[in-house]
């Protein structure tokens, strides 16, 4: 993966800032299927994420990859995040980090 | 059992759509049932009875006559309250702009039913009016409508006049009253719970174009309160119609249905009301009209004579005055539930004594004592001349020149809330308290305590406010000043608090903190770190030194999240004394005695088998700063994981040192909330400030979390010169940050992000005055003119500098 370039902290609503860009996002997973996870994120939204995802998922995930629409990733990174997460907290870091503090970001 | 009644036929019925059987036969409830007694002058002077009904759709009621034929079915108890009957000979006519139902015949459908709907009741009088010959016109009822009017005495000044013609005429005589406003005209202003929007117009409204009287009042306890002047404007409290009828300068109205039944003053022509000020216990015959502006819990107390049960409320009236009332035993009964805070009452006949200062802190030497023959009349019409409340605003500056124990009001903004703790009592009984800081226009701020249910209501909603981020104003009445940790206010039995009040000082206040105060340094006259509740007061290690903390004579209870760094591991246990002495556990130091036992000194024991306890000497660090802290048993198994014992054997007796060493090595660098007490300790010349770890505990992200993204977001809604400072210090620490941007773990991104903001953080309400240059918006670890040093580094030095004395000091921090 390409390293060079950090990934954004997005949810839902953040990630058509990015088009094209790299992103990384936490969902909650809803439904796995070959070749795509769809997702909950931390603000609600659905996002559907592209690629082979891990054999086992867990409650929730954290993908790194491209956004490829205000709705869709297509991840290279995948990793398990567990069942117990705090969406909220996430969220804020989200906004925070796109927002006030973009600067210490990217 | 619900029959269906007809709904609308009582509309009908009053508006004359509906006048007999062959237009409908309405199904309705029976809803009151009064028995009349009525003489008939036109036949001989007979007295026969009646029964007067109300009869309702389930919407609105109307009233009936039962037809004396049926007197039997009421007195059998076929028809009752809540019985349903079908009208099948009725006649609906108007008398005198009012309709009637005269029930000739019925069928009753159920003799026992709940009431349906929710109609206006109707009939009130409390007092059967008493058969009085009047002048009489061909239906009864004409006279049971003089009867009834008949034992009203008063009449409003203006409408005296008609009224009384009305009166004292004939029958006949009632039409001339009443055309005034063309509302149909019930004569009943005892009738207290009429309030219809048409047809059967309440009381007189004489006075009242529209229905002020569309509203309804729920008439507890269906008096007819006398209205202290003649009902003019608008202001209706909706009865305002009604009672013009009984004003205030005429006689008092008919007895009101309070339990006890007697008037304010039945003797006086014109009861005068007296000032709270005049009142004195030479002189017994007064009345005061007042609003309560505080209602106590009803307290029982038990003593060597007897156990008894009071409560008490206060009183303010139109010249500002204050009082207390109290009630003793049975006398509570009779007004606990009638006294409403925020009404107004009128209040007689009750006795004067000597205010008791320890309980009463209202500016009045005497406090009323009800009696069995005290009077309490609720004014319906709300008095705009006497206040809501009456307060008494001091500054938060202030409170540092006024005693213990004194009462104030205050008003201010509420800047943080702490959540609700439990304390111990001495008495063993568990109190709630919940802290906030207040802050207002003296620029000085102080600690807030509340007790009991204060933390469930009020708190709970401060606590919600300032979690969203709002600053809302309070006004706390009747608060306690204490010394504790410099001064703190604290809530007492009478206190109260409003959130978010809506007098003009509320509003002063706030457009003062929009304009300055938010900016303004505040100054805190309560010692902020105390813990006594062992409130969570989070620090960061700088801040022990920054703020002397344990310098005072008592200890500091904060806590701090932080790393353990080192851990000293030559000594981390001690042999202690098994013994128990008392509920704790002994644990001084045993003395090998040589040959394998141990003696205790304070126990005065030997003992074979000693306990082992933990004494670890860790390094904490954090973000900010080192120190040092002695974590004991409690501590200690949790940081380690294990039990002293097992780590003992483990180390000398097996001997295994690899493995103990990973033990260590684990320990380590986890990061841990823990719960420090930090006092200064003399040695000899020296004096140190120590920390003991009180409790470790592991660290919940999640919460953590979310209480740092809670002080950023007050951080940035608050001065702006702070988040000048960020660029600078997020120097220093952006760099570690991106490094680890794709290295796990994941849920500690929030953390140092934010950390670098608590930097900055106030310590709640406290003084944010920087340690080295003296200016604020920063601490002392934040300085501009540190800026370019990493703390981290500044620390090591000053460590390296006394690792050689090996002697578990603590370093706060030296500088």
């Amino acid at each position: 993966m390409d390293t060079s370039s950090p990934a954004a902290f997005v949810n839902g609503a953040l990630l058509r800032r990015y088009i094209g860009q790299k992103v990384r996002a936490v969902v909650q997973v809803i439904r796995s299927d070959i070749g795509s996870v769809t997702g909950k994120s931390t603000d609600d939204q659905q996002i559907v994420v592209k690629g082979s995802p891990p054999p086992s998922l867990t409650t929730f995930l954290e993908v790194i990859g491209i956004a490829e629409s205000d709705n869709t990733i297509r991840a290279d990174v995948w990793t398990n995040f567990g069942d117990n997460f705090d969406a909220g907290n996430y969220n804020e870091l989200c906004k925070l980090a796109n927002g006030e503090f973009r600067h210490m970001f990217i | 059992m619900a029959a269906n009644l007809t709904a609308g036929a009582i509309a009908k019925m009053l508006s004359g759509e509906v006048t007999e059987e062959k237009h409908m036969t309405p199904i309705l409830q029976v809803t009151e049932i009064k028995l009349i007694q009525q003489t008939r002058l036109n036949q001989e002077l007979t007295s026969v009875e009646r029964y007067k009904v109300a009869l309702s759709d389930g919407i609105q009621s109307q009233e009936g006559m039962l037809s004396a034929a049926s007197n039997f079915l009421v007195k059998q108890g076929s028809i009752q309250i809540g019985s349903i009957l079908r009208l099948t000979r009725f006649n609906c006519s108007p008398v005198r702009n009012r309709r009637i139902v005269i029930v000739n015949e019925q069928e009753i459908i159920a003799e026992k039913c709940n009431i349906i709907g929710n109609p206006i009741p109707m009939l009130t009088t409390p007092n059967a009016p008493q058969a009085q010959a009047f002048g009489t016109t061909s239906t009864g009822f004409h006279q049971q409508q003089a009867t009834r009017s008949g034992v009203l005495p008063n009449s409003p000044q203006s409408h005296a006049v008609q009224r009384q013609q009305a009166f004292d005429g004939t029958g006949t005589g009632q039409a001339t009253r009443s055309e005034v406003n063309g509302l149909a005209d019930s004569h009943q202003p005892q009738v207290v719970q009429r309030q219809q929007a048409f047809g059967f117009g309440t009381g007189t409204g004489f006075h009242q174009q529209q229905p002020q009287f569309a509203q309804r009042q729920p008439f507890g306890s269906g008096t007819s309160p006398p209205s202290a002047r003649p009902y003019v404007s608008s202001n209706a409290v909706g009865y305002g119609s009604s009672r013009q009828e009984q004003t205030y300068y005429s006689r008092p109205p008919p007895p009101s249905m309070y339990v006890n039944r007697s008037p304010v003053d039945r003797n006086q022509a014109t009861p005068m009301i007296s000032p709270i000020a005049a009142l004195n216990p030479y002189q017994s015959r007064w009345t005061i009209k007042v609003r309560v502006t505080s209602k106590g819990e009803l307290k029982h107390y038990h003593k060597t004579s007897g156990d008894g049960k009071l409560f008490s409320f206060d009183l303010l009236d139109a010249d500002g005055g204050e009082i207390r009332v109290t009630c003793f035993n049975e006398v509570v009964d009779r007004f606990f539930d009638v006294i409403v805070v925020g009404n107004v009452y009128l209040i007689s006949k009750g006795s004067l004594k000597p205010a008791k200062k320890e309980y009463n802190h209202l500016p009045n030497d005497y406090e009323i004592q009800l009696e069995s023959g005290s009077t309490v009349q609720q004014c319906y019409e709300d008095d705009a001349a006497i206040p809501m409340n009456r307060f008494r605003f001091r500054y938060i500056g202030d409170i540092e020149n006024m005693e213990s124990s004194s009462i104030v009001d205050l008003i201010g903004i509420v800047l943080s809330v702490s959540p609700t703790g439990l304390i111990m009592r001495r008495n063993g009984t568990e109190a709630q308290k919940k802290a906030f800081q207040l802050m207002d226009m003296s620029g000085r701020s102080v600690e807030v305590t509340m007790w009991g249910n204060f933390c469930n209501a009020e708190g709970q909603r401060l606590q919600s406010l300032c979690d969203s981020g709002a600053f809302p104003v309070l006004a706390v009445k009747a608060g306690k000043i204490s010394e504790f940790n410099g001064k703190q206010v604290s809530t007492i039995g009478s206190s109260q608090l409003y959130v978010e009040p809506d007098f003009p000082e509320a509003r002063e206040v706030r457009e003062w903190y929009e304009r300055e105060g938010r900016n303004a340094p505040c100054i805190s006259i309560s010692r902020v770190s105390s813990g006594a509740g062992r409130q969570e007061i989070r620090k960061v290690i700088t801040q022990i030194k920054d703020e002397n903390l344990g310098t005072s004579e008592k200890p500091d209870w904060i806590t701090v999240s932080a790393t353990i760094s080192f851990m000293k591991v030559d000594n981390f246990c001690y042999t202690a004394c098994p013994l128990m002495n008392g509920d704790r556990q002994c644990s001084k130091k045993v003395t090998n005695n040589g040959d394998g036992t141990w003696r205790c000194e304070r126990c005065d024991r030997c003992v074979e088998e000693c306990d082992y306890r933990y004494i670890l000497q860790l390094q904490l660090q954090d973000h900010t700063g080192v120190t040092w802290a002695t974590a004991f048993q409690e501590a200690g198994v949790e940081i380690m994981g294990m039990l002293a014992k097992d780590l003992y054997y483990l180390k000398y007796e097996d001997g295994d040192e690899e493995k103990f060493e990973d033990i260590i090595r684990k320990a380590a660098f986890t990061k841990y909330i823990f719960k420090l007490k930090v006092k200064e300790e003399t040695y000899g010349d020296e004096s140190r400030v120590k920390a003991t770890v009180v409790k470790a505990e592991k660290l919940d992200y999640s919460s953590d979390t979310r209480s740092l993204l809670e002080a950023m977001h007050k951080l940035r809604t608050e001065d702006a010169n702070s988040l000048t400072i960020h660029p600078e210090s997020s120097n220093y620490r952006s760099g570690a940050f991106n490094s680890s941007v794709d290295v796990p773990p994941r849920r500690e991104v929030g953390l140092p992000a934010a950390n670098q903001f608590s930097n900055d953080s106030r310590p709640l309400g406290g003084v944010i005055l920087c340690g080295a240059c003296g200016s604020n918006g920063h601490v002392f670890a934040n300085c501009p003119s540190f800026m370019s040093e990493p703390q981290g580094q500044h620390y090591v030095s000053t460590q390296g500098r006394n690792a050689g004395r090996g002697m578990p000091r603590q370093h706060v921090g030296s500088y």
